[in-house]
């Protein structure tokens, strides 16, 4: 595949694509403090409120009594669970057929949001006002310990009533073969016959592992102020303005049966995502709390009270067949999930199944097991940064038969990974070929078996390898618009601002396809266009860019016809016509195919030095408009049984065996993400991920208190994500190969690098033992033996 | 009845300050000249935090605490040095220099990342030294220097930094970015041209969850050969 279906999608020479250190179209806001984040809005007359957080791990409120909290001065409102305000509203976002109440009695994990909202005039009465409420709670047994949930005497930890609501689009769907047991659902997929398949194998490896779960630790803190106003523009009654639920104001505006354009929004700036983009209560309930007030509410989570998953906890034990080749035959993936809470997303569970790492190999027979255990841990939003689908127990796969066949894991790799059109192609996809031919050189890879290479300090040397697909998200459409007004090209679009540097992708393809430059285009921040240029994390640049060069072309024929129109029939001078040219336009006669824009000038093809600059060609303001987005990516086609672009990470680690110390000498990235749009942005996002991965692999771990279910270390403090001092550096190489479909052949990469277990192997490599992640230095010293 | 966050009609906080396009050098640095320069000097009225009654003096508000609140802590005036401006700011004795600056100022800059003083986004500088103003109480504050982000945005000799910060894509979602430019200018104010290693350490406080971190390195000596020509 390649972007053969939009316009110049084969270009070949580019002057603003792919050109290195282009400030971004925010950046100014962002660097000087004046980006303003939900969590930053302060408006005149504003209250506070804040929802009651469950101090046990599983309880539900029997009754609360409110009188002692109502007489403290301060307090404004105090809504229950059965308020008919909160039974009443409406369903959030992604919510279909029968949903749990936007707030009902029952906690299912320590700090859940919980029965009862105060509303008062600053942040200190709301605590204090909660901290009054007399609650008679009970208490019910909670599920910590996933194996032990799964176990056949575990206490059931899901209320009934809460047992067959859907959390929505992105949650765990029923198996209809396979009843829920006890807290355990289970989701099977199965690929050919694998029985069969280990039945004649020459070879068998079994192992297991475990994926840590990992905070979504959203930098800003989900926030909103909402209020309610006279619009004269939209007739009687109120319209909503709410700030702090950038990209789903509509959305939360819905929920109070507010359309669109009653339903306002300035800020722009989301903040950092990382795919965790379910909206929190405190994004969604300020308008109801606005409208029983009358003043604006604001309502902001703590940092504590951000400790959500981006990751959910797994146990996998893989069994895996091959040939003595090398050629993996059978894949049987036993796993055992996280499920959270209810409404927890799929993704991390069942939402993995079906592809994956497994459906890159040429391995016909695959198997998929899984219990999903209902928790009291916590909740999994939606997505994560760390690409789940059990990418690493594949990654493991390759290294442990490298080992004991005495191979180069890139070997195996490259025996293994099938070609672009099937799993029945042999031949591996050209992307992952490039990018190991790189990655070789840029590592300067030399394999050696695990225990195989001391450093001259003394601590083990050890490498390890992986690959992954570099997965465009094919299910946004976009509408995009671009305007000429007074001469210069406008670039509308709601946003949002997610610091993955969208807009300006967006902004220098048009600039590519106009022939002009970067600073040319101006974007236009308004909450009431269409245009949002994500949808698919990063990957949403690559292919909101693809319809944007659609629309810039539309623009640029609009241009040209327009600029011969007033060439052969110049409109009357006005009296504001000032530096309008005097002499009749050199391109009077000619005809819109013969003319092109380049350099800020429409000239004449033939004759590049005949021409007039855009701003002269055309008085007209111009408007063109396209909808609909690039061909579907062959990852979402085929499930990842079809392969376009790839890239691999490398990474080199010395552990000292006396202290357990694990430093990670540097990270190599090789990727191929088709077409490189912004390259100082790609660099960032590479160096992200592998920050992600390092974090989760040698720092970052959720610990409980398993007595009380109390989660210990929901705080900056206890939970520590790398620093400056700690990352190590990232040597990276980008090729080029086309081969994706959105524009000009890219794919983008995502977050397909974050990982749970490059390191990991990298530790096995240097010490010959597995160490659990994260791998703190009494774990490894434990796995050595020495603690 | 308006009430300004309990704040009084001479807060800064009196309007719904939203960033507009284009952010330029020039119109970001304006913005936050213009934030800077809507803090009263003086405060006119002051609102009641626990019940929003209105006071037009500290001692009449004093007297209404005596008569409705008896037994709870009288909010006081305390005189702030805000980038080189002088501003009085009715505040609780608990209240964080950071909570004063959102709340009361209407600087919002300084960011509320992990409110315990380990992540820097926070980060203002007092007479010269870089502090977390999340643990910093209000109080303490008076008589010092305080400049927050807004203060080196509004200033032209720190448009290289700016600059470079943008250049390099020291940001990526820049909920962050605020605090490490002002770490950023405290550690080239004492040392005009630092080592990779010396910005490291610098910064080692500032905590950017999307990962930024080679590129501050890559802004700052930029910005640090820049100031230098530039004089």
């Amino acid at each position: 595949m390649a972007d053969l279906v939009g316009v110049n999608g084969q270009r070949e020479h580019f002057r603003v694509v792919g050109k290195p250190n282009l400030p971004g179209k925010v950046s100014y806001a962002l660097a000087t403090g004046v980006a303003k984040f939900g969590i930053d809005f302060v408006v005149p007359d504003m209250l506070h409120a804040k929802i009651l957080r469950s101090p046990f791990a599983n309880a539900r409120i029997k009754h609360v009594d409110t009188t002692k909290a109502w007489q403290l001065p301060g307090v404004v409102d105090i809504v229950t669970w059965e308020d008919e305000d909160i039974k009443n509203l409406g369903a959030t976002p992604f919510s279909f057929g029968k949903r749990r109440p936007w707030l009902d009695n029952i906690a299912e994990h320590e700090g859940a949001e919980v029965g009862v909202i105060v509303v008062a005039e600053n942040l200190d009465i709301c605590e204090e006002a909660l901290r009054l409420l007399d609650i008679e709670w009970e208490i019910m047994p909670h599920v910590i310990d996933i194996l032990r949930g799964r176990e056949e005497d575990a206490p059931v930890v899901r209320p009934p009533e809460l047992q067959d609501i859907p959390g929505g689009l992105f949650t765990t769907p029923p198996d209809e073969n396979h009843p829920k047991r006890g807290n355990v659902s289970f989701a099977i997929t199965v690929q050919g016959d694998v029985d069969k398949a280990f039945q004649e194998a020459e070879n068998i490896i079994e192992y297991d592992l475990k994926l840590p779960a990992f905070a979504s630790h959203i930098p800003n803190p989900p926030a909103s102020v909402a209020w309610w106003f006279d619009d004269p523009y939209e007739g009687s009654g109120k319209s909503l303005h709410i700030e702090g639920a950038v990209q789903r104001k509509d959305s939360i505006g819905a929920m109070y049966g507010m359309p669109p354009n009653r339903t306002v929004q300035e800020g722009i700036f989301q903040g950092g995502k990382y795919c965790d983009w379910g909206m929190r209560r405190s994004q969604e309930i300020t308008p109801l709390l606005a409208k029983r007030t009358g003043r604006p509410v604001r309502m902001a989570n703590t940092r504590e009270e951000t400790f959500d998953f981006l990751m959910k906890e797994r146990y996998m034990y893989l069994k895996v067949a091959y040939t003595n080749d090398g050629l993996i035959t059978a894949v049987d993936d036993y796993s055992i999930a996280d499920g959270g809470t209810q409404g927890s997303s799929s993704f991390g569970t069942s939402g993995d199944q079906g592809y994956g790492p497994y459906y890159t190999l040429r391995c016909l027979n695959i198997r998929q097991q899984m219990e999903i255990v209902d928790s009291n841990r916590g909740k999994m939003y939606l997505s994560g940064q760390h690409c789940p689908f059990n990418w690493d127990a594949g990654t493991m796969a390759i290294y442990l038969i490298a080992e004991k066949l005495g191979k180069d894991p890139l070997e195996i790799a490259s025996i293994n990974v099938h070609g672009p059109t099937s799993q029945e192609d042999k031949n591996p996809v050209p992307s992952f070929e490039a990018c190991i031919e790189a990655g070789r050189k840029l590592m300067n890879w030399q394999w050696h078996p695990a225990r195989g290479k001391r450093l001259p300090d003394g601590r083990w040397h050890g490498m390890a390898f992986r690959y992954q697909i570099c997965p465009r998200h094919a299910f946004s459409g976009y509408d995009c618009k671009l305007e000429l007004r007074d001469g210069v090209v406008h670039l509308p679009t709601q946003g949002p601002v997610t610091g993955i540097f969208a807009v300006e992708c967006n902004a220098m393809v048009v600039a590519e396809e106009l022939g002009l430059e970067y600073d040319d285009i101006k974007v236009d921040f308004d909450y009431r266009e269409k245009f949002t240029p994500v949808g698919g994390g990063s990957d949403g640049s690559t292919a909101s860019a693809w319809a944007m060069k659609e629309c810039a072309n539309i623009l640029k024929k609009m241009i040209l016809e327009a600029a011969i129109d007033e060439a052969n029939n110049p409109p009357p001078p006005s009296l504001f016509d000032f530096g309008r040219p005097k002499e009749p336009s050199p391109l009077k006669g000619r005809k819109p195919e013969e003319l092109d824009l380049i350099d800020g000038r429409v000239v004449v093809k033939d004759d590049p030095s005949i021409g007039v600059p855009l701003a002269q060609a055309t008085r007209r303001n111009l408007v063109a408009t396209y909808s609909g987005r690039p061909p579907a990516a062959l990852w979402s086609l085929g499930r990842g049984k079809m392969l376009d672009t790839m890239n691999t990470a490398y990474c080199e680690v010395a552990v000292d065996e006396e202290t357990g110390e694990v430093e990670i000498l540097r990270f190599g990235v090789v990727a191929d993400p088709g077409k490189v749009l912004r390259p100082t942005s790609l660099e960032s996002q590479i160096d992200q991920v592998m920050y992600f991965s390092q974090g989760c692999q040698l720092l970052e771990e959720y610990v409980y208190d398993e007595r009380t279910g109390v989660k210990l270390n929901n705080n900056m403090v206890d939970y520590r994500k790398p620093g400056m001092l700690d990352v190590p550096p990232v040597d990276r190489q980008f090729l080029e190969t086309r081969a994706g479909n959105a524009a000009y052949g890219a794919s983008g990469i995502s977050h397909s690098l974050a990982n749970t277990h490059l390191v990991i192997i990298a530790i096995h490599n240097a010490i010959g033992v597995w160490v659990d992640p994260p791998a703190t230095p009494d774990k490894v010293l434990r796995a050595l033996g020495k603690a | 009845m308006i009430h300004e966050e309990n704040a009084g009609k001479g807060s800064a906080v009196n309007a719904v300050p939203v960033a507009k396009s284009p952010f330029t050098h020039a119109s970001t640095s304006a913005q936050a000249a213009a934030a800077i320069g809507a803090i009263p000097p003086v405060l006119k009225e002051f609102n009641c935090p626990l019940c929003n009654t209105l006071s037009y003096s500290l001692n009449e508000l004093t007297k209404h605490y005596e008569e409705c609140h008896p037994g709870s802590v009288v909010p006081r005036i305390v005189v702030l040095n805000i980038n080189g401006k002088d501003c009085e700011v009715l505040i609780e004795p608990h209240w964080t220099l950071k909570r004063a600056l959102q709340f009361r100022l209407g600087l919002t800059g300084a960011k509320h990342m992990c409110d315990r003083g380990v992540c820097g986004s926070c980060t203002v500088i007092i007479d010269g030294r870089p502090v977390l103003s999340c643990t910093t109480l209000t109080v303490e504050c008076e008589g010092k220097a305080i400049t927050t982000v807004e203060g080196i945005a509004a200033n032209p000799k720190w448009k290289p930094l700016i600059d470079a910060y943008c250049r390099w894509d020291a940001m990526q979602c820049g909920y962050c970015t605020p605090g490490f430019v002002v770490s950023a200018k405290a550690l080239l104010d004492r040392s005009p041209n630092p080592t990779e290693d010396e910005i490291k350490e610098a910064l080692s406080g500032n905590i950017c969850i999307c990962g930024t971190y080679p590129r501050h390195a890559q802004a700052i000596m930029e910005a640090a050969l820049k100031l230098e020509t530039e004089g």
